[in-house]
């Protein structure tokens, strides 16, 4: 009865001799073998009969016998060893069977020691673990692709805040410069008729000293004494440069102010022919007066290099990539833009020698709220929007950077027919 | 029933013996496999909470871990912590051939975890008469979540670490027992202590 229900097992079994020959097969075994093998299995050596997996058949057997003690092997790590179709030819996908298999020692009064290989036919458990693998890994591939599209949502939404604030401040500037411009309108005439007031204040002063010998002792003294006690020789000295000086830097504000409306003005203009070196130039003039610090240089190949683009986001992500470059030098530096045009490309590089960038954020400088700066002094906003607004304009845009050296961000541009756009 | 488990001194001196020898026979055993030297280190006996289980096997970087279970007359688990340096060296010793699969050295771990884990089993039930059977090892990561997630409070834990000359590998192995098991493992030992 024992025998037949061991030939009847669902679960294969094999027992080899200490030689390795087998000494039984059940029926598990023996209905997959190949039919020429089924009759006459006794006393051949395992590595006959299975030679797919013989190396480590006998040295996990050998294992067995040295150290009397079951030994195992796992599907995921070995799934064939004995060369078995799978249980499911015709509806299963599989083509062949996983194993589990199990070696424990047993004894037997004819035999003396012996190995009984356990094998476990587990092609449905192993079938169902690979597809829910490959499920969570489609799952987790999809999640991850939801989470770089709320991102991109992310940082389309901040651009867009960006934007409009950029919209309103433009306006706002244009507003503040036209108002700007009427005072020092008056001022500026105020002053060239202060000048020409106090010329005339001046020489009165000195024909009065001139003719002060003329007069009684008396006299003489106390125009003498008035004009010292005033300081006259001072005053005559002092008063046309002071009303020259004030009036350049009246003329200082006027260009900014100009040159703050000319660049918020065009604000939403579409896409027009724009010349860059003018820009730049511009550009470097206004950054210059709220960043004292650095020294800047310009130089534009050709001289002129004029592009086909949308003034408004390009000078935004310039002036944001050269705002961020003289914020990076706090002593002494150079913020350097080069300007360099063909006819297939144009390439913008700033160079600064400031702070640098370190190595492990230097991935992250374009992402949307990245930023160095304390809290609320900046949003990390100022290079995204400048990639935004390159890419927008076909163009690429990169950085490399040492710390304590400086950083160079380059910007690439094709050239745009005006047609095509 | 108190949730501590207490070993008195002559019985916590009689299954340090026990391991000591059963650990000597897993190294003979594994050395005798693998033809090199293997040391072993003096067993540890201790009482544990989940967390300090979790902090003592979790002690190393670059480890690999394996579970098993043995059922019986007692029954537990028996944690296997390997070290990943030197495992190249033990791989080839058990005739592995490099360079090693993902699949390779994760059967070199387990079969390790296998012959060191089944043979302390074998030694200190055929010392203490008792009959126990080894389960399939399987790899496991262990995670301090899960350990506290455990619903039990105290497990008796004896700690032995194997060493491979020649070569910087390193094995942890930790045996767990259930109360029951507990009970009837001091048990066995009261008699014999006679």
């Amino acid at each position: 009865m024992f025998q037949q229900l061991v030939g009847k097992l669902p679960v294969g079994i094999c027992i080899v001799d200490e030689n390795y020959n087998i000494v039984f097969l059940n029926d598990f075994f023996v209905d997959r073998m190949e039919s020429d093998h089924r009759s006459d299995y006794t006393d051949k050596p395992i590595s006959e009969l299975f030679p797919e997996q013989a190396k480590f058949l006998r040295r996990r057997i050998k294992s067995v016998f040295v150290l009397q003690h079951p030994s195992f092997s796992y599907w995921e790590q070995r799934p064939h060893i004995f060369p078995f179709k799978s249980s499911r030819p015709i509806t299963g996908e599989e083509t062949q069977m996983y194993q589990n298999m199990e070696i424990v020692p047993i004894t037997s009064p004819e035999h003396g020691k012996l190995a009984c290989i356990f094998l476990q036919d587990v092609t449905a458990q192993a079938s169902y673990f690979i597809a829910q693998q490959e499920l969570s890994l489609a799952l987790k591939r999809e999640h991850e692709e939801q989470l770089k599209l709320i991102k991109k949502l992310d940082s389309a939404q901040s651009q867009l805040i960006q934007a409009e604030k950029m919209a309103s401040t433009g306006q706002l500037a244009a507003g503040i410069a036209h108002e700007i411009n009427n005072p020092i309108g008056f001022v500026t005439a105020n002053l060239n008729t202060l000048k020409d007031y106090a010329g005339s204040l001046i020489s009165i002063c000195e024909n009065v000293a001139d003719k002060a010998a003329q007069t009684d002792e008396k006299c003489q003294i106390f125009i003498n004494d008035l004009l010292e006690s005033n300081h006259f020789e001072l005053l005559k000295e002092d008063m046309t440069p002071l009303l020259d000086e004030s009036r350049e830097g009246l003329e200082r504000v006027r260009d900014i102010v100009e040159n703050l409306k000319r660049f918020a003005i065009e604000e939403s203009s579409g896409w027009q022919l724009l010349d860059l070196s003018e820009t730049m130039s511009q550009m470097i003039e206004l950054v210059s007066v709220q960043y004292k610090i650095p020294t800047y240089k310009l130089s534009c190949q050709p001289e002129c290099v004029k592009i086909f683009c949308e003034p408004g986001g390009l000078k935004q992500a310039l002036m944001n990539m050269l705002i961020n470059a003289a914020q990076s030098i706090d002593k002494k530096g150079i913020v350097k833009v080069n300007v360099i045009g063909n006819e297939q490309s144009v390439q913008i590089k700033i160079i600064d020698s400031g702070s640098g960038i370190q190595e492990h954020i230097i991935k992250k400088v374009f992402d949307p709220f990245f930023t160095t700066k304390p809290e609320g002094l900046g949003q990390g906003l100022g290079l995204s929007v400048a990639y935004t607004a390159i890419e927008k304009h076909q163009g690429t845009i990169s950085v490399s950077s040492k710390p304590g050296v400086g950083s160079v961000f380059e910007v690439n541009l094709p050239v745009i027919d005006p047609e095509e756009e | 029933m108190s949730s501590t488990i207490s070993l008195n001194e002559d019985q916590r001196d009689a299954l340090q013996e026990l391991m000591n020898i059963s650990m000597g026979q897993a190294a003979n055993s594994l050395a005798h496999l693998i033809e090199t030297k293997i040391g072993i280190s003096i067993p540890k006996i201790s009482a544990v909470t989940p967390s300090e289980l979790f902090s003592l096997i979790n002690r190393s970087e670059n480890a690999y871990y394996t579970r098993q279970s043995f059922l019986g007359d007692i029954q537990g688990e028996v944690m296997a912590v390997v070290s990943e340096s030197g495992l190249t060296e033990v791989a080839s010793l058990l005739e592995y051939e490099a360079p090693l699969s993902k699949s390779d050295v994760e059967e070199t771990i387990l079969e390790l975890s296998n012959i060191l884990a089944g043979a302390c089993l074998a030694g200190l039930s055929n010392q203490l008469e008792l009959a126990t059977n080894l389960n399939m090892p399987t790899l496991f990561s262990p995670n301090k979540a899960s350990f506290v997630e455990l619903n039990w409070q105290h497990s008796l834990v004896m700690e032995v670490q194997f060493d491979i000359e020649l070569s910087s590998f390193s094995m942890r192995v930790v045996f767990c027992l259930d109360r029951t098991s507990l009970i009837k493992l001091t048990d066995t030992i009261d008699e014999l202590l006679g």
